[in-house]
Formats: C-alpha cells, structure tokens, sequence
C-alpha cells in the first residue's frame, strides 16, 4: 500500500506484522467483500420489490397473487443478517490484527532506541520519544485497517455496476465513472489538504508531549515562583498549532466528504435519468444502485485521509527504527582500565577529583559509552552509580532488579545492608515491595543515594564506577557507607573508580587524580534526533 | 496550602507502573482497606458530575453544531422526495422536465448534505479547541499549584487525558442532541406520506432504544481498563526513557523491552475488549435497523399489492411507498452513528476519572504581599506523608527572627527537606502549626524564592531560565543576578553566554552550574523569603566556598532557611538547628 517505493525499517515491520497476522486481515478482507455486496444487493433488491409490488398492483388482483413475494422478502432478511454478521466480522478482526501487530512495534521502537547511538539516543527527549511509541504507532494502525478497505470498495462497486447492468449499459457507466472520479477526487484532495494537517497533528503532538514531561518534572520549582498559570498558557501556546492543525484536517475531512457527496447526488440523477427509457422499477434499482455504490468507496476515502498521518508517521518511526540491535557481540572483558591517563589494573582503586564543571562524570559516562557512539564499549564490566542516581520508578525491588534479574530477595537484602539502606527498606511495611515514585522522589537525597549504590552492588562485575557515591549523606552514615565498601571490595577484588570530593570515600584510595578545570572540553550540545529528519 | 490530611488519604498514590518482573499492578495499600470500594465508587461519580460540569462549559458550540444536523436531516428528507418523486415522474410518464426537476433535487440535496457535514466536523473541531484549552489551564493550575502528583500521571493527564475528550465534544454531543430528535423528524415526514408505516417505525424505535442503553451500560468498565492500560504504557515508557544512561549502562534492554512488550500487548487485548462491545452493539443496531427498513418494505410492498391479511385505511401509490422506503434508513442512521461515536463518549468518561481527582487548589484568602522580611515559627510541627509508616518530622519547633540565617542540619532522611516544603505547601503538615509574622501560614510561595536540589533546567536560553524566577526581569537585572550567583566564568566559557540554549536535559551544565543558576533564579526574585535547600551539594572545597560567598549576598535582607549537610554552610548561619 505504500507508495514511496523505497523500503525502511518501519515497512518491514509491518510486513512481517502483516505475514503474521495474514489469517485475520484476510479474514477481514473477505467479510469486507461480503459487506459490501450485501449492502448494495439490500437496497437494490428492497427498491425493486417496492416498484414490481406497485407495478403488479395497478395491474391487477390476478397479477398481484401471481407476484411472488416471498423470494424477495426473503432475500431482504438473509441479507440484512448476512451484512450484519460480515461487518462484526470484518470490524473485529481487522482491527484485532492491527492492534496486535501495533503491540509488537512498540517495544521495537524502545528497543531501537536503545541500540542507537547515545549521542542520538539521549538528545531525544522523553516527551518526544514517548510520542513516538504511543502516538506515532497509533497513527499507522490503518496501514493494518486499510488494507481491506480497497476490497469492500470494490465488492459494493461490483454489485452496484452489477444490479445497474439490468438497467442497462448507460446507468452502470455513468455510476462506474461517478465512482472513478469519487476515487480520484479524494485521493487528490486528501494529499493537497489531509496530508499535511495530519502530517503537522503529529509532529506537534511529540512537541506537546515534550513542553508537557518538561514542565511537570519542574512541578516543585514552578510552584516556588508562582508559574502554574504560566505553565497552563505555555502548555496552550504550544497546543494551539496542535489545535490548527486538527482543524484543518477536520477541514480536509469535510471536504472529502462533502466531495463525494456532491458526486454521489450526480451519479443518482444520472442513473435515473438513463434508466429512465427502461421502466420504473429498473429506474429506482439503479438510482438505489448509484447511492449504495458511492456509499462503498466511504472506507477508502477516510483510508486515504488518514495517509498523511501513517507517512509522517513512519518517518519519524524510521528515524528511531533504524537503529534496529544487531546480534550480541560478548565483548571480552578488559584486563586494564584506562582512564585519564591513568591505567588500572584488576582490584586497583582510583580517586578522581577536581573542580565541579570539570568534566569528571562526564569522563565516566564516556567510559560507559554514554557520551559518543561506542559499540565496543565493554558495558559488562561496570557497576555504575551515576551523580543523579538514576532511579527508575517502580519498587525497591524492580530498581534492584534492574541490575540483576534473577537475583532472590536475600541477594537483594545483602546489597541493601552494605550500602546502609537495608535497616531504612525493612522499617517500611512494604519491605522491598515499597514503591519508590518517579526518580526516587519518595526517597531522601542520601536514600536514593544509597539506594542506587546498593544496585551497583548488585552487578557483577570487575569495575565500580561510582560517582559522588556519599553525597548527602551525614557523616555518621557517610563512615559506615564507606568502611563497607572497602570490606566488600576487599572481599571480592573489584577494582575501583570513585569520583569524589569528601575525605572519608577518598581515604580508601591510595591512588588518585587531580583533575584540572583546564582539561575541560567545550560545552557543546548534541544535535537532537528530531533536527536530523 | 496545606491540604488536609484525610483528602490525601483519598487519592491512591497509584502509581502506574507494572513490576518488570511481576507484570502485575503494584497495587496501592488502600486498596487492601474495607472502604476501598466505597472509594472507588464515589470516584465514579465524582468523574460523572466532572464531566457533566464541563459538558456545560462546550454547550453553545454544541448546540449549533445540532442544530446544522437538523438541517441535515431536512436534506434527508429533501433527498427521499426527489428520490421518489422522480421514479414516480417515470411511472407515470409525466416528462422530461419533471424528472430533471426531481432529479435535481435529489442531487441537491445530497450535496447540501456533504457540505454540512463538512461545517458540523469543522465547527465540532473548534468546539474541540476551545474546550481542551480551557481544560489544559485548569489542569496545570491543579499540577503545578494544588496537591502533588506523580510526574508520569500528570504528564499523561496533560496530554493523553485532554486528548481522550476530544472526540466526545467534536462527535458525541452534537450527535447525541441530534439522536434524540432528527428520527421523530424523520418519522413526521413519513406520515406525510404513510400513517401507518410511520407507526411501525415508531414501534420498531422501542428495541432500538433497548440497545442504545445497553451499549451505555456494557462497554464503561472496559473503556476504563483500556484508558489505564494506556495511562501506564504512556508512563512506563515515558520513565523508562528518562533512566535511559541507567538502563544502557546495566544492559537491562532486553527486561526494559520485555516489560513494554507486556505493558503494549495489555492495552491492545484491552482495547480489543472495548471494540469487541462496541462493535457487537453497532451489529445489533445495524440488524435492527436492516429488520426494520426490510419490515417498512414488506409493508409498502404488500400495500401496493393489496394483499395485506388486514384492512388498512391508507392506499400507498408508489411515490408514497418509495419515499418512505428510501427515508426509513435515515430514522435509524441518527442513533447509529451516536453507536459509533459511543467510544468517544466512553474514552472521555474513563479519562474524566483520572482528570476528576485533578483538584485545583482551594481559594485562598487574598493577603497583601510581605514587604520586608518576615519572622517564621514552627511550633510542634509534624509531618507526614501518605502511605508512611512513621512521620517524616516530629515535634519541629523554630523561632527564626526576622532577616536571619537559619541552617537545618542533620542525618539523610531527617526531614530537612521536608521542612523546606511544608513551607511552600508541598509536605503535608498533619500536626502543629507553621507561622509568618505570628500569623497562621497561608500560601507564601509568592513570598519566597527558593533553589532546590535538582533546579528545572527549560530547553532555552540560560537568560530565559534564570528569567523563570520573574518574568518581567530586565536583561541587566538578570545579568547581575548571574554575575552574583557566581555564573560569570560559566557564561564567558559559553558561546553567547547568557543566549546560551540549553536542551532539556541540561547538557554542558554542570552540577554546581546549575546550582548557580538556580541561586540566580532565587536572585532575581526579590522576596522576603529565601530557602535553599544543600545549596552546595557536589561542589568542591573551593567552589563551596565561593558559593556561601553567593548565598551570604542573596541572604542579605531576607529571612533565610537553608538544608544542608556542609559544616561550612552552616557556619555562615546565625542560627544552627540539628534534626
């Protein structure tokens, strides 16, 4: 159905969704068929009936009895009921297929996003990429829901030309042009007008979403000055075009309904009109005719009308989608760790300090392969407390878990006590289970701290990387925090990377880097995925 | 303001997450309570009466858009005549001239009615507009002043749930209004034609109606899950991505991915469910209308035949007969297509649920602002948060003279932050009482600036940013208030210093950058009250120094209250309190 004839990641997606679910969308396709011909075979066969019951009646009581009422009558009610059964069918499993096969893009589109480079990736802001997976992956259900329109199109054209042949040659044509026209007019109108509208909805709906996760993360600060109102008439600055753009594609819609109108009315008078020599009864079966076939093509015009928005859609997927994660490469392990010139060895510590803004986290994330695309990066071999913690939200249990997967709960619990949290996690009634709300904000600062050292902890691997791991901590626990660290890594030969300025975490590293505020690289901001279209 | 304790204790945390691992609700501790029921069944009323209110608000758009419908429906009927009047012109073999008028009166009217259509969907989008504007200026004065909520449900609220009304005030109202009227329209104009086929319509409204009211009642519980379902994967995701250096740096793509897989394939089946309702009722009412056209047909039919097993007082020429065949659809199209905007109206009732417990803060008695620096007394204050087992801060008594320096230090997990908030209305005080010059603390967030642990960095300029704190601040005024903070250095590093875009995530800010640009924020605002809370946590030695130098500057002249671990901070205030 694509019209853009150069294949992207998002397409063969959705041709592997459409492989997938082929049983459901072909079962709609064919209930479609059915639909559509039954609908227009209704109308036909009831005007008929109507114009021969009206002509036997005049004619006479003899051919009034010798009338058979009973096939038309018939007819009427098995159709009705088959009509009624083919849509249920068709508007269930059609739209069943699509919303599983949309289930299925979703978690590819995180999955892409995380394979992409960081320097990508992180620029991408939340609002944006919630966008993406919600909004966008909505917007190319009718790639699913479409494909059957084409088919009840054709079906309901079908029976329509069909029933109008008995009229004759003229009123099948004359409706087979009104619907040719009908076609085209829509498809031409819905690109001039529908496509961009639909195109703008959702580009600013991600720009919406994004004022929106930037502003409510900021709740406490906007409050402190007093700037709800504000942020109510910023959020409706930044909807209002989302709002002009709904209007116009309200707009667009209007006038490809208003379109097909126009054409329906002409192709009902002109398939009376040449009927008309014929007789009466063929007259009404035709104009009935004319109605039901244009009324077909009602899918197909709103599939059209939706275009716009799959397409603009599936660039903005694309742009994420083409970071689709290559196979695992088990990157081995290193043996040293390099690091500000310094070169560690396995169970070695260093201490890095330096003026704030000099670039030590920065350092460490780029370690980590945060900062630039860094495939080779041995993630493996980390355990990360990074400065702002960095808590996902959820439970104690599902931030631990985090690190470690199948870790059982005493695991958990044993992570939790050398980081000093353990006493704090079993005073709330719900233990582990407590739920720690977003970033940890039912958390201290010194809580979230611990807690997400005590996830470091929990990862097994050769490097600690820990940044300001004691940071808003008071001195009693700071002490405790740290004479449990150096046991733990004495007890199991991690090496060390800590990134402090306080004396206590820094007494357990004998080696240590100054780092000078002259080293700092230039602040630069990355390119955001969203330029790049 | 401080809210009362006992509303808190209404609103669930609920937070909208599932556990990774668990793929279950992690559900809220009230929902073990007895009245846990009864709760959620005042909720529900509550979003009934919530959506009935702002129903009012859309009324005269709405109104106009029903009445454009009934003029819809008179083309309708225009359409049927022509409809019928020609074929009858052929019948009767009255001419050309006749048939072309019919004709083109149907034709006509079929265009009218195309181009109503149009009006009524631009005009319902514009009712749309204007609605969920005033919505979204409601709903941010109850996120961003009334009590606090979980970022993820009030970015959902902002976004997904004013969207989930959208389609209730452009499709649902103006058709409902419609439903009730345009088939008795119809019907009217039948009896024009056909007395009696315009009883058996009316008759035959009765199941109709029967199954309208089932489609209200069946799908709602449904429509709710599925709205959840899609608060939650909108959430979860949205968390997700925030912690997205975490998630890289532990390699928990695949549990991320596979906690989405299962959050997304939720709100599909639970969508599918919904369908699954409202297609099943738009079969039924598409069956009762085919069944009762087909029995308006059977009727015509036999009239004209003459063979109706009963005398009827009424004899049907074929105009009559064929108008109202063609115009008996057209009873039953109203209320079907009030059926399929039916999920509309349902999205709107499962978001209202949410969007109700969106409470705009209470009025508060108007007070003339603090013109120089107020005393504050803490007596016997506690606090405690919902779903807590122990109070945050117990028994807190201070007596902070006016234009002092007050530092609250103490252990992690104190409450020293809490203090700070309890201030601003944003830690529920649940025993003793806060006051400003000996008066009852009411809302002084007007009065006090403050810079907290992680200041809000705007994706714009660092002028735009500091400018928060006071919008109408001049361009020197802001540039002092950077040089006082200590931002100089920051700036001169920068290109176009204070023009400097930032992105949302801060890049090229440092932490004790951006502490600096929050103390430039507090700066800036010139109020009597300062709260800085660990104002120099992740600075160094030196950087510590020259930020008390900042803060001794920004506390000149106000009543300061500062959290902090740092001796060094402390020092500077005139007042120490340990907790």
């Amino acid at each position: 159905m694509t019209r853009s004839p150069v294949t992207s990641p998002l397409d063969d997606l959705i041709r592997a969704q459409k492989r997938q679910r082929a049983a459901g969308l072909r079962l709609a396709a064919l209930s479609t068929v059915t639909v559509g011909a039954a609908s227009t075979l209704l109308l036909g066969l009831s005007g008929w009936f109507i114009v021969a019951s009206a002509a036997a009646g005049a004619a006479g009581l003899a051919a009034a009895h010798a009338f058979n009422v009973l096939l038309p009558s018939a007819g009427i009610r098995f159709l009705a009921i088959l009509r009624t059964a083919a849509r249920y069918g068709e508007r269930l499993s059609g739209h069943a297929a699509a919303l599983r096969a949309l289930a299925a893009i979703r978690p590819a589109v995180f999955e892409s996003l995380a394979a992409a480079p960081p320097t990508e990736s992180l620029a991408l802001s939340r609002g944006e990429a919630s966008a993406r997976l919600v909004q966008d992956v909505d917007a190319i259900e009718t790639r699913f829901v479409r494909l059957s329109a084409p088919w009840s199109a054709a079906a309901g054209l079908g029976a329509g030309v069909a029933l109008a042949l008995l009229a004759g040659w003229i009123p099948a044509l004359s409706i087979l042009t009104a619907a040719s026209a009908a076609t085209l007019l829509a498809r031409a109108l819905a690109r001039r007008y529908s496509a961009p509208a639909r195109a703008a909805i959702q580009a600013r709906t991600g720009a919406l979403k994004d004022s929106v996760a930037a502003l409510v993360s900021a709740s406490a600060e906007l409050r402190a000055y007093g700037l709800a109102d504000w942020a109510g008439e910023t959020l409706n600055a930044r909807a209002a075009s989302l709002e002009d753009a709904r209007r116009a594609a309200a707009r667009a819609q209007g006038l490809i309904i208003a379109s097909q109108s126009v054409i329906a009315g002409l192709a009902v008078a002109a398939a009376v009109a040449s009927a008309a020599p014929a007789d009466a009864a063929l007259a009404a079966l035709a104009g009935l005719a004319a109605v039901m076939s244009l009324d077909a093509l009602t899918s197909l015009a709103s599939a059209f009308d939706q275009d716009g928005a799959a397409r603009e859609a599936r660039e903005r997927l694309n742009a994420v989608l083409r970071h689709r994660p290559g196979p695992a490469s088990a990157s081995a392990t290193p043996q040293s760790l390099t690091l500000l010139g310094q070169t560690l060895g396995p169970g070695e510590r260093l201490a890095v300090s330096g003026p704030s803004g000099c670039g030590k986290t920065t350092a460490i994330e780029a370690l980590l392969g945060l900062r630039e695309a860094g495939s080779e990066t041995p993630r493996g071999a980390f355990a990360w407390l990074p400065q702002d913690a960095g808590l996902v939200a959820g439970t104690v249990r599902d931030n631990l878990r985090l690190a470690a997967p199948k870790a059982s709960d005493e695991d958990l619990w044993a992570a939790l006590d050398e980081a000093c949290l353990a006493d704090r996690v079993r005073a709330a009634p719900e233990g582990l289970s407590a739920y720690v709300g977003d970033d940890g904000e039912r958390l201290s600062g010194g809580e979230r701290r611990r807690l997400a050292l005590a996830r470091a902890y929990l990862r097994d691997a050769p490097w600690l990387l820990l940044d300001e791991p004691t940071e808003g901590l008071d001195p009693v626990t700071e002490a405790a925090v740290v004479a449990r660290l150096d046991a733990r890594l004495q007890r199991t030969g991690q090496g060390l990377v800590l990134v402090s300025h306080r004396a206590a975490p820094l007494a357990i590293c004998p080696r240590r880097v100054q780092f000078g505020a002259q080293e700092k690289g230039p602040a630069t901001v990355s390119p955001s995925l969203v330029s790049t279209l | 303001m401080i809210r009362p304790i006992e509303r808190l204790a209404l609103d669930p945390p609920n937070p909208p997450f599932l556990d990774p691992d668990q793929g279950e609700r992690i559900s809220p501790p009230y929902t073990q309570l007895m009245g846990a029921r009864i709760v959620q069944f005042d909720r529900r009323d509550l979003a009934k009466t919530w959506l009935k209110q702002w129903e009012r608000t859309v009324a005269p758009t709405v109104r106009r858009a029903s009445l454009l419908a009934l003029v819809d429906g008179l083309a309708a009927i225009a359409f049927a005549a022509g409809l019928a009047l020609s074929v009858d012109a052929i019948a009767q073999g009255l001419g050309a001239a006749s048939l072309a008028i019919w004709l083109a009166v149907a034709a006509l009217a079929l265009a009218v009615r195309g181009v109503l259509a149009m009006a009524t969907g631009v005009l319902g989008a514009r009712a749309a507009a204007n609605a969920k504007a005033a919505l979204r200026l409601t709903l941010s004065r109850a996120v961003f002043a009334g009590p606090r909520r979980p970022a993820g449900e009030a970015a959902t609220a902002l976004v997904e749930g004013v969207e989930a009304l959208d389609g209730h005030v452009a499709r649902f109202l103006p058709t409902r209004l419609s439903a009730g009227v345009l088939p008795l329209l119809m019907i009217a104009a039948a009896a024009v034609a056909s007395p009696i086929a315009a009883v058996i319509m009316l008759g035959t409204l009765i199941p109709f109606i029967l199954a309208m009211i089932l489609t209200g009642s069946a799908a709602a519980s449904e429509a709710r899950a599925q709205f959840q379902a899609l608060e939650r994967l909108s959430a979860l995701f949205l968390d997700r991505v925030r912690a997205l250096p975490v998630v890289l740096a532990f390699q928990a793509e695949g549990a991320t991915t596979t906690a989405l897989t299962r959050s997304a394939s939720n709100l599909a089946e639970r969508t599918i469910r919904v369908l699954r309702v409202a297609f099943l009722s738009s079969a039924a009412l598409e069956f009762f209308a085919a069944l009762s056209v087909a029995l308006v047909a059977v009727y015509c039919g036999f009239n004209l035949l003459r063979l109706l097993p009963f005398p009827v007082p009424e004899q049907l020429d074929l105009a009559r007969a064929f108008f109202v065949l063609a115009l008996a659809p057209e009873v039953y199209a109203p209320m079907r297509r009030l059926a399929a905007a039916y999920h509309d109206r349902q999205a709107a009732e499962a978001a209202a649920e949410s969007l109700s417990t969106f409470e705009a803060p209470a009025p508060r008695p108007a007070r003339a602002p603090l013109t120089a620096a107020p005393s504050l007394r803490f007596d016997g204050v506690e606090i405690r948060y919902p779903d807590t087992d122990a109070p945050a801060v117990r028994d807190f008594d201070l007596v902070a003279p006016a234009g002092s320096i007050t530092a609250l230090v103490g252990a992690s997990g104190a409450g020293k932050s809490s203090i700070l908030n309890a201030l601003l209305g944003l830690a529920p005080v649940t025993a003793g009482a806060i006051s400003v010059n000996n008066n009852p603390l009411t809302d002084i967030s007007s009065d006090a600036a403050w810079a907290g642990q992680s200041p809000l960095i705007l994706p714009a300029s660092i002028a735009d940013n500091i400018a928060l704190a006071r919008r109408d601040a001049g361009r020197a005024e802001i540039a002092a208030a950077a040089e006082r903070a200590g931002l100089g250095p920051a700036l001169a590093a920068r290109p176009g210093g204070l023009d400097f875009v930032l992105d949302e995530r801060g890049s090229g800010l440092s932490g004790g950058e951006r502490r600096r640009l929050s103390l430039a924020r507090a700066l800036l605002k010139p109020a009597p009250i300062l709260l800085l809370d660990e104002p120099t946590a992740n600075l160094d030695a030196e950087a510590e120094a020259a930020m008390i130098e900042a803060i001794r500057e920004a506390a000149r002249g106000r009543t300061t209250l500062i959290a902090t671990h740092s001796e060094a901070v402390a020092a500077l205030a005139d007042k120490v309190v340990r907790l």
